[in-house]
């Protein structure tokens, strides 16, 4: 089939019109218009969606840097540890008040969250399971002025007792518990099986097998849902809000009135501090900003290393 | 239900065997140790604690129930007949709220919707930028370093986020941002209009505020959806010669279909349920916006700042716990449904949303 040059063409004739020669990278890559512009497109999404992380990235530095420049220069330590309530200014009464809140709150909500977790993750079947974890999300769903109209309806005006401490912290407890609840239930479910298997196969009770085989391996990772309640549950203000009332003193008990420091922002923003404008309100949001993102970074750091303990498991 | 974690051992899950004393050696005449009764309470009770969330809710709902004087309810179950707000007629769902004199809270829900589905709107598309420049483009050094800034993000306050909207981004935003529109794009319906006030408060602020909170929750739940579609999907795509967006648009995301639509509607549950930093930026007032810069008021941020002057009158108390359990039935089932989609949540549940 290869055609052979005539007889009487001269010597030295091409036999076609020659072939251009095909360079190697155009056989390799194409460079069609097309995956040009394929590949350009991509190269450019690589460098400008990386850029939106500017979007969360600028106001979260915005915000802590905002509240760290107007609050450090008021803030002094005669502000944090006076507990005189003649001084407008002195945040030793609401610290202390928010810290106890909280740990009331945070002992009932561990009390029901981490018994309901596990009693989820061992006890019931797979499909009660699941209704149980709907409800869970549900109540973590809930917006928190709902829960704090629940609250005031409930014990303030039912029960009685008033714009109350002892309110505001069942109301808060209530908010905080779903978060604990589904913590628990996953640190739970997530025990490796064999060591489950392992467990009941060599006879323990249910109850021997939570207390001396889960708990220990499960710890970690409750703490963390509880450090994380308590950082959701210390920036929250409707709850507290609607169910108790501002003291320039400590409680005397648990059916006192009790300044919480969101409800001390929200009150300093309804109406401000005469001169001080803002003062209180930034102050309050300082310490509340340190403290929370404080939490975040301890539940972080022990979840980490709680990874890592339970790949550990599996060697 | 599909979201149950599919536990394969049912035989781990089940009680033992009662102890050995009611085993098979023990001889068929011998007494029980424990009366059934109490074997029974046995069984049942470890149950309990199982049931504390379900509980709550339904003791939420009653409480709003009893203060709305039942008027919400299902009247006659025989002939299904639902009496809506009783107290207030058919007007509750009109827009005149007037407190005293009339109760019309249809402002309020359509000042909840324009804020947060604006909202939801950006912060599912920025989510879903960040999310895939964390997983395809970025190198896992680098975004170990940036992830945690949008974790950090769902850990503000929001009572600090308010706060901040009120004192530095509103003036920004009454000062530069409106003004600016207002004078070159006043011919874009909603843009133009009176004028926007000078102090910024109103809807922009509150989307601004409402697409920061949100952000975080869309952002974790697609990056994590996008991170648990199969590496081999991923890397036979680039074998075939896509570019990695073509493998995010063709393989991944439809992968990943399911955590998206869930990232939308627990993105959107949280905007709409936000109160205090919408309380703060919103300028509250009952009346429909009447361009882009007005001031309106959402149903969570009304209830809030005004349950103050509603006590001690039952009728205002009522008006505000049925505005109260509109929200719960919407929140609640954007959130059911939102979860349907999802199998596990563990990495978002560590970040407590």
């Amino acid at each position: 089939m290869v055609p052979t040059p005539s007889a009487d063409a001269p010597l030295g004739t091409p036999i076609a019109a020659p072939v251009p020669a095909l360079a190697a990278q155009d056989v390799l890559f194409d460079r069609s218009a097309r995956t040009t512009w394929r590949l350009g497109f991509d190269r450019w999404a690589g460098w400008l969606l990386p850029l939106l992380f500017l979007v969360a990235i600028l106001p979260i530095l915005d915000l802590v840097w905002y509240i760290s420049k107007t609050a450090i220069p008021t803030l002094t330590w005669e502000i944090l540890t006076s507990f005189n309530y003649r001084t407008v200014d002195a945040l030793g009464v609401p610290i202390v008040s928010t810290v106890e809140v909280l740990a009331l709150s945070t002992a009932f909500a561990v009390l029901l969250g981490v018994f309901g977790g596990i009693a989820t993750a061992e006890f019931l079947s797979d499909r009660s399971a699941g209704w149980v974890r709907v409800s869970a999300n549900m109540l973590a769903g809930t917006p928190s002025v709902v829960l704090g109209y629940f609250g005031f309806f409930t014990f303030c005006i039912y029960a009685g007792w008033g714009y109350v401490m002892m309110a505001g912290v069942l109301t808060l407890a209530f908010f905080m518990t779903p978060y604990i609840f589904r913590i628990a239930d996953l640190a739970y479910t997530s025990i490796p099986r064999p060591i489950r298997e392992a467990a009941y196969g060599s006879g323990t009770r249910p109850h021997q097998y939570i207390v001396k085989v889960a708990t220990p391996i499960a710890f970690p990772q409750v703490l963390n849902g509880i450090f994380l309640a308590m950082a959701i549950g210390l920036g929250e203000t409707a709850p507290i809000v609607l169910t108790t009332t501002g003291s320039k003193i400590l409680p005397p008990n648990l059916f006192a009135p009790v300044t919480y420091m969101t409800a001390l922002i929200w009150a300093d923003f309804s109406s401000p501090s005469g001169s001080g404008g803002y003062d209180v309100a930034l102050q309050c949001a300082f310490l509340l900003v340190v403290a929370v993102v404080g939490l975040n970074i301890l539940v972080r750091v022990i979840s980490a290393r709680y990874r890592k303990r339970l790949e550990g498991l599996y060697q | 239900m599909e979201q149950t974690p599919a536990p394969q051992d049912p035989e781990g899950r089940e009680p033992l065997p009662p102890p050995s004393s009611s085993g098979p050696s023990a001889p068929a005449g011998a007494p029980r140790t424990r009366p059934p009764i109490l074997r029974t309470v046995g069984r049942i009770v470890p149950f309990i604690p199982a049931l504390v969330p379900a509980a709550i809710v339904a003791a939420i709902v009653y409480s709003l129930l009893h203060a709305a004087g039942f008027s919400i309810a299902l009247h006659n179950w025989r002939t299904w007949q639902i009496s809506l707000p009783t107290n207030f007629g058919w007007e509750f769902f009109g827009s005149n709220w007037n407190p005293p004199y009339s109760w019309g809270i249809a402002v309020f829900v359509v000042g909840s919707f324009l804020t947060a589905v604006p909202a939801l709107l950006f912060s599912m598309l920025i989510g879903l930028g960040i999310a895939i420049a964390s997983v395809a483009y970025l190198p896992r050094l680098v975004t170990r370093f940036l992830d945690p800034f949008v974790d950090l993000l769902a850990g503000i306050p929001s009572v600090i986020y308010g706060i901040w909207g009120y004192l530095v981004i509103a003036p920004y935003f009454g000062t530069v941002l409106n003004p600016y529109l207002y004078e070159h794009l006043r011919f874009v319906p909603g843009l133009g209009g009176t004028m926007p006030p000078s102090s910024g408060l109103g809807l922009p602020v509150g989307i601004f505020l409402l697409t920061l909170m949100a952000l975080p929750i869309t952002t974790l739940l697609i990056r994590d959806s996008l991170r648990s579609v199969p590496r081999d999907l991923w890397e036979s795509g680039l074998a075939l010669g896509a570019t990695r967006w073509e493998a995010m648009r063709r393989i991944s995301i439809p992968h990943a279909k399911g955590g998206i639509v869930s990232a939308g509607f627990l993105g959107f549950g949280r905007a709409f349920g936000e109160t205090v930093a919408i309380a703060m930026v919103l300028n509250l007032v009952a009346v429909y916006p009447t361009n882009f810069y007005g001031g309106t008021a959402t149903i969570a941020a009304e209830m809030f700042s005004i349950l103050d002057s509603a006590y001690g009158n039952s009728q205002f108390l009522a008006a505000l716990s049925e505005m109260a359990l509109i929200l719960v039935v919407i929140s609640l089932a954007v959130n059911v449904v939102g979860r349907l989609f999802i199998s596990r949540l563990s990495a978002t549940e560590i970040a407590g949303l």
